[in-house]
């Protein structure tokens, strides 16, 4: 069903592109492979598929063409702003790209002889050195894949820690309502029950209701700082404190770790184990989903229980330890999304001693700046100083019939990614936003230009605008409640 | 500092609209005690970009790799030809420096791109739907254990013999904390042990995990399985490790698996020494509510255009918090877009001309083995075992391949140390990359090692 209008132009450079099921020719047969011709050993014979799989193939012009129309369907870092707010979207550094292609990183095999593999083991043991003295912690595992795994990594680590004191009854996980949903579900993924606390009114976490909940049954307390409402907490060693005093520990998301970086340490605060995006602080490609990774870092008391294999150095070099007494084991098929470290490595060098902190300098200013912009035109529900993202809401807009979504896909006509919606939990139309280092005042100025016309149109009643966008890009509002309804995931043909 | 845009004069610009004086005043809410100085960490200089390129080039360049030497290794990660266009496509900053495509309108790009990468994960595995990605076959493997405990309300997990020990010792893990028991059936031979399998299976058992072809590579039928797993209302999980299998041999879904999960690394994956891999999770569409991870779906936009976008959220950690399918959230991006344009660029023909060089690279080498190593029984796709009469001689034979740039195989007790005679073996793999003339280079070594 190729047709001639899905190739055409129809705006300047907006292009439509079929499904590549939908390009209409023979398949291709042209690839050429090295290797050994033979036909199908005998013995697979009863075996053989009987039904062609149907993939498509396309020639190697053709598939260029249909990727890359497609990629220019999409926003990226590199094309716009992208003020995801506890998404830290940064720029990448190509410099980057460059060297986790080497194929001394890139094609060496996990099975190699360890001295065959001793200059890729030596850059991840550093990376994991660096990594633990810019949070503050003595040990780091690099094996978890993102935020969520080194969630359950460091859950887990915790449960083995309590067991191994004879207080494996102790199960409950203490998290802020204001938490990302990760926190809950990792809980839960290691068998433990969640107990959420209230915020107080100023987005802080509530001491009291945590000292209310702090018992005997107390496995840990998650808890990201700056919270994701953008705020430093403040109490954040009375905190750790009272966990600790009630025989527990505290579990550090590190999603916020861009506000902190070279300036203050999770370790230094009493937090016993904290798991690093990389993605965000370390600016490894988000890759339109991953992959990530999310190294964890823990206190000696914790130690005992990190994962296998972890790389040591011993007096000949680098060394997998495979197995540990008291390891909680492998919580992946392998040692860490190594490309993704060797990015998060370059990072770190490119920075260094001299300059780590003015990340997190630029970041916090950045936000601060905006919030300074907004304000006048959004609510900020809690007003004063925030960390690298700041909060607003939609209250003043629904006044005039409004809302978050509205705001952010109105920003989309005016050419930018709209922040992260709806998130945290704890306002009513939550809008945050986080600039990171990475963005020049210009466009963050340009922005702030954007949301304020935003808010004049809503006094001005020019809502109409608002509730139809986005009106410019290639596909208007999507009906998601239809796509989960009756959900269609793989291709059948045209229905 | 080359990545930070800001000059002094915005800096202090920027401040003075703050209200703030000076960058420390930004800072204040963090307790003065836990502040730390500039420069007081423990860290080397900052790089320039030349220093960075040095550096890290210097290391790589300590590492041997799959493309300086004859490359046997398998056990998971294989040495697949990759496609210059595959690492062109995903180094687009579109696809390289986007978000997951949570505002769908200006992300239709990666979203078409899962959609028809779950399309093409489907139809290779034979499977009715595929979710947009895990970490890893490892994990998937856990994820899978996890969502037919879900699925059945049942809580007995078996772990077929054949199933890799990495995928296991991470499904234990992750099953570890939770009601129910994760069974780990024995050794037996190099070959998943069917009837063992299936006496295994009882009333209180969610599924039963099988590889296929299995850790040790061989390929064997599914049918008898299909049955016992009928009976007894479990699910069958049948897990892989090199999805390039499926172009030539019957794939899961022909058998029927309830769910299929392994690593689609060898769809234009890097090895990577480990990662970033790529998690394949498919499944029948009945249980698709159940399914962990994100997935994409067709829909229309508001002018009735076709579109896609995200769905099926209620199931996620966003929305349901504890009660979700699972902690995952986005994942391996990415990589689904290089297995697309990988799947893509292949074609029905390409996938089966890697599939069949791939195992006729080892049957090849089987019929040249001299007789003091003998290889396991039994149809193999492009992985087998392979013995030596003691370790001693196996051993020797490692070192001086090593020697010669040859990685000839795995020890099998590193992976898998309750096997039968490990120490004496090797776990060996070939694909379309193995060319005859590794194959003899690798014949003649063994040929000296007796």
């Amino acid at each position: 069903m190729t047709h001639a209008n899905q190739y055409s132009a129809k705006a300047g450079l907006m292009h439509e592109e079929p499904l590549v099921f939908e390009h209409a020719h023979e398949k291709a047969t042209s690839i050429n492979l090295p290797g050994v011709t033979g036909d199908m050993p005998a013995s697979l014979a009863a075996f053989s598929r009987k039904k062609a799989a149907n993939i498509p193939g396309l020639s190697e012009p053709e598939t260029v063409r249909h990727f890359v129309r497609l990629s220019q369907w999409n926003h990226s870092i590199e094309t716009g702003f992208y003020p995801l707010g506890s998404c830290t979207m940064k720029y990448n550094p190509r410099v980057n790209e460059n060297i986790a292609r080497l194929p001394g990183f890139a094609h060496v095999h996990p099975y190699q002889p360890e001295d065959s593999v001793q200059g890729l083991l030596e850059s991840l043991y550093e990376v994991q050195g660096w990594l633990g003295e810019i949070t503050g912690f003595p040990h780091v595992t690099l094996q978890p894949a993102a935020g969520a795994h080194g969630e359950w990594t460091g859950l887990m680590m915790i449960r083995a820690a309590l067991q191994a004191k004879g207080e494996g009854h102790r199960n409950k996980v203490l998290v802020p309502d204001s938490a990302h949903g990760t926190n809950p579900a990792s809980a839960s993924l290691c068998g433990m029950e969640t107990i959420e606390l209230p915020s107080l009114p100023n987005g802080q976490l509530d001491l009291e209701a945590l000292k209310q909940h702090l018992d005997g049954n107390t496995a840990a307390l998650m808890l990201t700082n700056p919270n994701t409402a953008g705020a430093f907490e403040s109490n954040i060693v009375e905190i750790c404190r009272l966990v600790h005093e009630a025989g527990g520990f505290v579990y550090g998301d590190g999603a916020n770790l861009n506000a902190l970086v070279g300036k203050a340490r999770p370790g230094d605060m009493g937090i016993d184990c904290l798991h690093i995006n990389v993605h965000k602080t370390f600016s490894t490609p988000h890759g339109g989903g991953g992959p990530g990774g999310g190294p964890v870092a823990v206190c000696e008391a914790l130690a005992p229980f990190l994962p296998t294999p972890h790389i040591r150095a011993c007096k000949h070099g680098y060394h997998l330890v495979q197995e540990h007494p008291q390891s909680i084991g492998s919580v992946l098929g392998s040692i860490g999304q190594v490309g993704v470290l060797i990015r998060a490595a370059a990072y770190i060098a490119a920075f260094g001693r001299d300059h780590l902190h003015k990340i997190a300098e630029d970041a916090v200013l950045n936000a601060n700046y905006m919030l300074a912009r907004l304000k006048a035109h959004y609510h900020v529900p809690f007003p004063g100083l925030c960390k690298h993202e700041c909060l607003l809401t939609d209250e003043w807009q629904n006044r005039d019939g409004v809302k978050t979504l509205d705001i952010a896909k109105r920003l989309i006509d005016l050419g930018f990614h709209p922040m992260t919606v709806y998130f945290p939990l704890i306002v009513h139309g939550a809008m945050l936003i986080e600039p990171t280092e990475t963005e020049s005042k210009e466009m963050m100025d340009a922005f702030c230009d954007a949301m304020v016309e935003i808010a004049e149109q809503c006094k001005n009643g020019e809502t109409e605008l608002l509730h139809d966008a986005p009106l410019l890009p290639m596909r208007r509002r999507l009906d998601e409640t239809a796509a989960a309804r009756k959900p269609t995931l793989v291709w059948h043909g045209e229905v | 500092m080359r990545f930070l845009p800001h000059t002094e004069s915005d800096r202090q610009a920027m401040l003075t609209r703050i209200g703030a004086t000076q960058m420390s005043d930004l800072f204040e809410d963090i307790p003065e005690q836990l502040r730390i100085s500039p420069q007081s960490l423990d860290l080397p200089g900052a790089l320039s970009e030349a220093a960075i390129v040095r550096k890290f080039t210097q290391a790589a360049e300590r590492n041997r790799h799959a493309l300086n030497t004859r490359c046997f290794l398998g056990g998971g990660t294989y040495h697949h030809f990759i496609p210059s266009v595959v690492d062109y496509i995903i180094s687009r900053g579109e696809f390289l420096t986007a978000y997951t495509p949570y505002q769908p309108e200006i992300s239709q790009g990666t979203l078409q791109t899962l959609f028809e990468f779950q399309t093409m994960v489907a139809r290779l595995t034979g499977m009715e739907v595929s979710n947009a990605s895990m970490y890893d076959a490892a994990t998937s493997v856990a994820e899978a254990a996890l969502m037919a405990k879900r699925v059945t309300r049942k809580n007995r997990v078996i772990l077929a013999n054949g199933v890799h020990p990495k995928y296991c010792e991470v499904t234990t893990n992750y099953l570890s904390h939770l009601e129910g028991s994760c069974v780990r059936l024995p050794q037996s031979g190099y070959a998943t042990d069917l009837a063992q399998t299936i006496a295994a299976i009882d009333e209180n058992t969610a599924c039963v995990i099988v590889q296929y072809p299995d850790f040790y590579g061989t390929v064997y039928d599914l049918a008898q399985l299909r049955i016992a797993c009928d009976t007894h209302k479990c699910l069958m999980v049948v897990a892989f490790a090199d999805v390039s299998a499926f172009a030539l041999i019957d794939p899961p879904g022909h058998y029927g698996a309830d769910i299929a999960v392994g690593s689609g690394q060898a769809l234009g994956i890097p090895m990577g020494f480990g990662g970033p891999h790529l998690g394949l999770f498919t499944c029948k569409q009945k249980y698709l509510r159940q399914m962990p991870g994100r997935v994409c779906g067709l829909t229309h936009d508001v002018n009735g255009q076709r579109g896609f976008v995200l769905t099926l959220s209620t199931r996620e950690q966003h929305i349901r918090r504890e009660k979700a399918t699972s902690n995952i959230c986005s994942n391996q991006g990415l990589m689904c877009t290089a297995a697309a344009t990988y799947l893509t660029l292949m074609g029905d023909a390409g996938l089966e001309t890697v599939a069949k060089h791939s195992a006729a690279a080892l049957q090849s080498l089987i019929d040249q083995l001299p007789s003091h190593v003998t290889a396991a029984s039994g149809p193999h796709y492009n992985e087998t075992v392979i013995t030596f009469s003691d370790q001693h001689t196996r051993d020797q034979f490692l070192s001086r391949a090593h020697a010669a740039n040859i990685f000839a195989g795995i020890a099998l007790e590193t992976i898998d140390s309750s096997a039968e005679r490990a120490e004496a073996s090797l776990l060996i793999a070939t694909t379309e990359m193995i060319e005859p003339d590794d194959i003899s280079a690798l014949v003649q070594l063994l040929e000296a090692c007796q």
